[in-house]
């Protein structure tokens, strides 16, 4: 076996450089954390692969992919030592196209159609008219119907591409809270997705570009508040 | 930028809806979403544990905390995209916790204000763990509570000419298409 060589200051997964001298090991991140044991995961031991500059053997292991990002282990670690804000860079530096699942292309064709899951614009206001048909017609609700592009409106509102791909109905919800509020709010014809898988998948540069465009449309359509869909 | 929990609270508080608590008579539970609660307080300087709780029991008689809660909550299983990815049994395994947490609380429905934790609860942890519980968004629960003040025939003539002008600017036509 080649011994190893530390080297401290080049590790691209040193984001706070105290991280070694401070851990302990005494585990209380691996105690409250209920991926510990899969696979071998222990956070304690993504730390030490970190400190010892076995960069690549972490960014190639499933441990930053089987963690969920909860960031308990770093709400409890007595020593403040950044594991979450670790185990997402590692998830930062794995090649694109190694990302697991679907969440780095759900970022691409966010990026390239304005949602996750790549739904037309002609699609999603039918969608819209026809689930506020129903509202207006079948359900109790008369007078509704999903405003788009309302200029001026006083809550710009994003959706989770999920439900109009799979669970349309459940958009509702909200709907009838703005009716019975009588709420003046609005969502977007096209970059309505509110979902953002850039978190998730590491991508802070993908992240940031979607954001701005949604503070684009908040700002051309002069809505005074945005809200997330969750 | 205004959070699911502020817009809901201020609804509530300022009267603009009205919302009955009778309707939800069976004991409830919260889930604290790791997004809304530890890393928000880190990201934002606040968590939002208290806003929820004050939802909730607006539209509900029977409240029962699951422990540990609050900062110390464990996460549902499917956060930072588990929910997306390839590691179900992973997945399934981590929320034993959750899933334990809830059924420990003796809760016959569980409000989850979290898109994800809200599939993994209900999709998944319900029919893996055997769980006797339904589970609902805040924003599900509050309008499944809602006294709803009827429009008057002024505002629903408004609201129509509105829809009109936008359904005709965005090519809209309902009759003439089949879904």
């Amino acid at each position: 076996m080649e011994p190893i060589t530390i080297n401290r200051t080049e590790s691209k997964l040193r984001v706070a450089p105290e991280w070694a001298d401070v851990c302990f090991t005494c585990g209380t991140c691996a105690g409250g954390c209920p991926v510990s044991g899969v696979d071998g995961m222990d956070p304690r031991k993504a730390v030490r692969m970190a400190a010892l500059g076995l960069d690549q053997e972490l960014i190639d292991s499933r441990f930053p992919w089987i963690c969920t990002l909860c960031g308990r282990c770093e709400y409890a670690c007595p020593q403040g030592v950044e594991i979450l804000k670790m185990m997402r860079r590692a998830r930062t530096l794995r090649e694109r196209d190694k990302v697991p699942g679907p969440i780095h292309k759900g970022v691409a064709m966010c990026l390239e159609r304005g949602n996750n899951l790549g739904i037309p614009k002609d699609d999603f206001l039918f969608l819209l008219a026809d689930l506020s048909k129903e509202m207006d017609e079948d359900e109790g609700f008369p007078g509704f119907y999903a405003p788009v592009d309302k200029k001026g409106a006083n809550i710009m509102v994003t959706v989770n591409s999920k439900e109009p791909f799979g669970e349309p109905d459940d958009m509702k919800f909200w709907w009838k809270i703005f009716y019975a509020a009588r709420e003046d709010w609005t969502t977007t014809s096209t970059e309505w997705e509110g979902v953002n898988w850039g978190l998730f998948s590491g991508d802070d540069e993908s992240m940031r570009e979607i954001t701005g465009r949604i503070v684009k449309h908040m700002e051309e359509l002069e809505c005074k508040r945005l809200l997330l869909p969750e | 930028m205004i959070s699911v929990h502020d817009l809901l609270k201020e609804y509530i508080e300022t009267g603009r809806i009205k919302v009955d608590k009778s309707i939800h008579e069976e004991l409830t539970t919260i889930h604290d979403p790791c997004n809304y609660g530890r890393k928000s307080d880190k990201a934002f300087g606040h968590a939002f544990y208290e806003e929820p709780r004050w939802v909730t029991q607006q539209c509900c008689e029977n409240f029962v905390e699951m422990h540990p809660n609050r900062a110390n909550n464990f996460c549902c299983g499917a956060g930072g995209g588990a929910w997306a990815m390839p590691y179900e049994a992973e997945r399934i395994y981590y929320g034993r916790v959750k899933a334990k947490q809830i059924m420990d609380t003796g809760a016959k429905m569980v409000i989850a204000p979290c898109h994800n934790c809200r599939d993994q609860i209900m999709k998944s942890l319900t029919k893996e763990f055997g769980m006797d519980i339904e589970t609902k968004y805040l924003w599900e629960l509050v309008c499944d509570s809602l006294v709803v003040e009827p429009w008057t025939e002024e505002e629903i003539k408004k609201a129509n000419e509105l829809r009109d002008a936008q359904y005709e600017r965005d090519d809209i036509d309902l009759e003439d298409q089949e879904w």
